[in-house]
């Protein structure tokens, strides 16, 4: 008798079955799954799910709005999304370093607060002049940042801690203390934040005038691509990265093979720290100018989100954090809109995040699938025959 | 004032404390679970999602939302934390990484909802959940006796409810088959699995077990800290209890005297803040504490301890 091969299955592997192309199709599949189920659920609540994802790109000024208030356009939108965009692709990059090297570090938020908050009291409350207030207020970041992450790299390889147990705890205590010398000594009594930092500092050039419209020019953008092909150039091309990976794939037999496990833990969470550092001063000092007591950026953890879809790889990464920033930054507009709540963005982030953790799922079943369907071919092929 | 250090450390570290056991339960089974932070919340979410509606037919003052209230955070927390195991045991997902998905999507769908149920339900644009003020019952003779007598002061009746279901737990992990087998599958599943017990079965039922008590944890939390429930709830309780599984080996009676610590260390901070006259953004500065105490514990501790063998390993058959 002859078996069928149930056409889902077919399309399936067809669509996902091809291995090389995988790290970039399973979280394509990952990504469309979650918007599906984020569009039943916007249907649910009885609103248009297409006319609210365009109100996504609207808002980050991807797609033209109906119209727009005076002395502004889409490309201040757009900027203004690169703004956004800026910090979540340090962070993202932050967290991927650290995944290479088989940690996980949740504490992006905290040492982004760290920086954000050290370099705003440094320099952003300074008065010095733009052309030595900018570069340093990056050079605090990569200290800082990068201070706090080696840190619990070293809580890790010294005394065997839980990295993700460690940089919870130290992302409380960093905001705690960060609050309570806000409040007693930074505080804008109007705002209830800290005060603002100088203009000179900020790495954002806030409401230009060109042509009559008003842009505000995110600086940090492009170091940001350049340090995502920096940190590419670090993991594929240098022994250092080589031996971090190693150590991420398997710490026992790089111990074996000589390789300096500890060094290289301690090495890896201080360049998360700084890039995690520098998140933080691109948006502290940034998309913001102040610093909010008491509340831990989510860009910190949607960095997890678009790290994993992105495979922890740098490239990878600059996609999957334009795509998160859209939904990030799209958000306001799209509630505002559509009469939304706001928060269903991160629920979205979150049905993303779920599906891409289960990439390995995915992986498994097509191969699974992909195995029985030959197997079917194989039993038809042979009836042929006889 | 020793009194209120004592009265509040209890009803801090208890919640703590059943939230931990959940923690060991999966633990034990070999499944690491850093989603006990999101299974409180969404175990608290349902359950304060039951108590408001209860509210309206029984009134503020019945006891009876209170318990359905517990009862329905058990159960929203052992269905929510099925999710994390099906990821871990089934989907074959990285445990940590799943642990932390768990916690985002959590806090994201919990907020999120407690707005719409808000708006639809009771037409108020408001982001909490207001649950009424808890009963609390002093003992007649007991809290007469000096000092001690506060333990029996100004109990929360979940308090006695998480001594009970505690001492239930343990005999189930230490005395009883199944918790040999759960114990058994953290450290060597090969041998469970040649022994003809179901791996996957006991650690699925181990994770619902941790789902069940955290959201009873998470329940405790939300009327012994605010009486409402909002997104406050994710202030870490679920790393703290994570801390203190491992700073007591994964085993009950020793997590529990942590637990007592971190309670006892939380609410003296309170009270000398309150009693040495200082303005209230110092008492950021005391929220700090377990925090702090954590971290050193475990620089004490993390390196002797014996984690289960088999945690956070995905159970593979052909390995055997």
């Amino acid at each position: 008798m002859k078996r069928k091969v149930n056409p889902f299955s077919r399309l399936f592997v067809k669509l996902l079955g091809n291995e090389k192309y995988q790290s970039f199709t399973i979280p394509v599949f990952a990504i469309i799954l979650s918007l599906i189920v984020g569009a039943v659920l916007i249907a649910v609540l009885g609103k248009d799910p297409i006319s609210a994802y365009i109100n996504l790109l609207q808002g980050s000024g991807i797609w033209p709005k109906p119209k727009y208030a005076g002395g502004k356009s889409m490309l201040t939108d757009l900027l203004s999304f690169m703004n956004y965009w800026t910090p979540m692709i340090f962070a993202s990059l932050a967290v991927a370093v650290a995944l290479k090297a088989g940690l996980f570090n949740i504490g992006v938020s905290g040492q982004m607060l760290a920086s954000g908050f050290i370099a705003s009291v440094l320099i952003g409350y300074s008065g010095l002049s733009a052309v030595v207030a900018k570069p340093a207020v990056i050079l605090i970041a990569i200290v800082v940042g990068g201070l706090v992450g080696a840190f619990i790299g070293w809580l890790k390889y010294k005394f065997n801690i839980n990295e993700v147990v460690s940089s919870i705890m130290i992302n409380y205590i960093i905001q705690y203390v960060v609050a309570f010398l806000i409040n007693t000594k930074y505080v804008d009594p109007v705002s209830r934040q800290s005060q603002n930092v100088s203009d000179a500092s900020r790495l954002t050039l806030m409401n230009t005038q060109i042509g009559g419209y008003k842009y505000d020019i995110p600086l940090g953008i492009i170091l940001a691509i350049i340090t995502a092909f920096i940190i590419r150039f670090i993991l594929n091309k240098t022994t250092f990265g080589y031996e971090l990976k190693a150590v991420g794939s398997n710490r026992k037999a790089s111990a074996y093979a000589g390789i300096n496990v500890g060094k290289n833990m301690v090495l890896a969470m201080l360049i998360s720290g700084s890039l995690a550092g520098l998140a933080g001063v691109t948006y502290y000092m940034g998309y913001f100018s102040s610093i909010q007591p008491k509340v831990l950026s989510a860009t910190g953890f949607d960095a997890i989100a678009v790290s994993l879809l992105g495979n922890s790889n740098p490239i990878g990464i600059l996609l999957s954090s334009f795509l998160i920033s859209i939904i990030g930054k799209g958000r306001t507009y799209m509630s505002s809109s559509a009469g939304l709540d706001a928060e269903i963005a991160s629920v979205i982030t979150g049905l993303i995040l779920l599906f891409s953790a289960c990439s390995a799922f995915i992986q498994y079943k097509v191969k699974s699938t992909k195995e029985q369907i030959k197997e079917i071919e194989k039993q038809n092929n042979a009836e042929v025959k006889k | 004032m020793l009194d209120k250090i004592i009265i509040d450390g209890l009803s801090f570290a208890l919640p703590l404390f059943i939230m931990a056991i959940g923690g060991i339960y999966s633990e034990r089974s070999g499944i690491t679970n850093l989603a006990l932070e999101g299974l409180q919340g969404a175990g608290a979410f349902v359950g304060a999602l039951a108590a408001v509606f209860l509210m309206q037919s029984f009134g503020m003052n019945s006891p009876v939302p209170y318990y359905a209230a517990i009862f329905f955070a058990m159960l929203g927390g052992m269905l929510y934390s099925m999710l994390h195991a099906l990821l871990c045991v089934k989907f074959k997902a990285n445990q940590v990484i799943s642990g932390v998905v768990i916690n985002i999507l959590a806090m994201a769908l919990t907020v999120f909802l407690t707005k719409v149920v808000n708006r639809l339900a009771f037409g108020a644009p408001s982001d909490k959940f207001e649950l009424g003020v808890s009963q609390r019952w002093t003992f007649p003779v007991l809290s007469q006796i000096p000092i001690v007598g506060a333990v029996f002061k100004d109990i929360y009746p979940f308090e006695i409810i998480i001594i009970f279901v505690a001492i239930i737990a343990w005999y189930v992990l230490y005395k009883t088959k199944y918790g040999m087998h759960l114990r058994a599958c953290g450290d060597n599943p090969h041998a469970v699995d040649a022994a003809g017990i179901d791996v996957a079965k006991v650690r699925f039922t181990a994770v619902m077990v941790s789902g069940a008590l955290a959201g009873l944890a998470g329940m405790c939390f939300a009327y012994s800290i605010s009486a409402k429930y909002s997104s406050a709830i994710y202030v870490g309780y679920g790393y703290l209890s994570i801390a203190a599984l491992i700073f007591g080996n994964w085993k009950i009676i020793p997590t529990f005297a942590a637990c007592l610590l971190f309670g006892f260390a939380n609410s003296a901070g309170y009270q000398v803040v309150k009693a040495a006259g200082l303005p209230s953004s110092y008492s950021d500065l005391i929220m700090i504490l377990p925090y702090v105490l954590t971290l050193l514990l475990l620089v004490f501790f993390s390196k002797h301890n014996n984690a289960p063998k088999a945690l956070g390993e995905i159970y593979d058959k052909g390995k055997r």
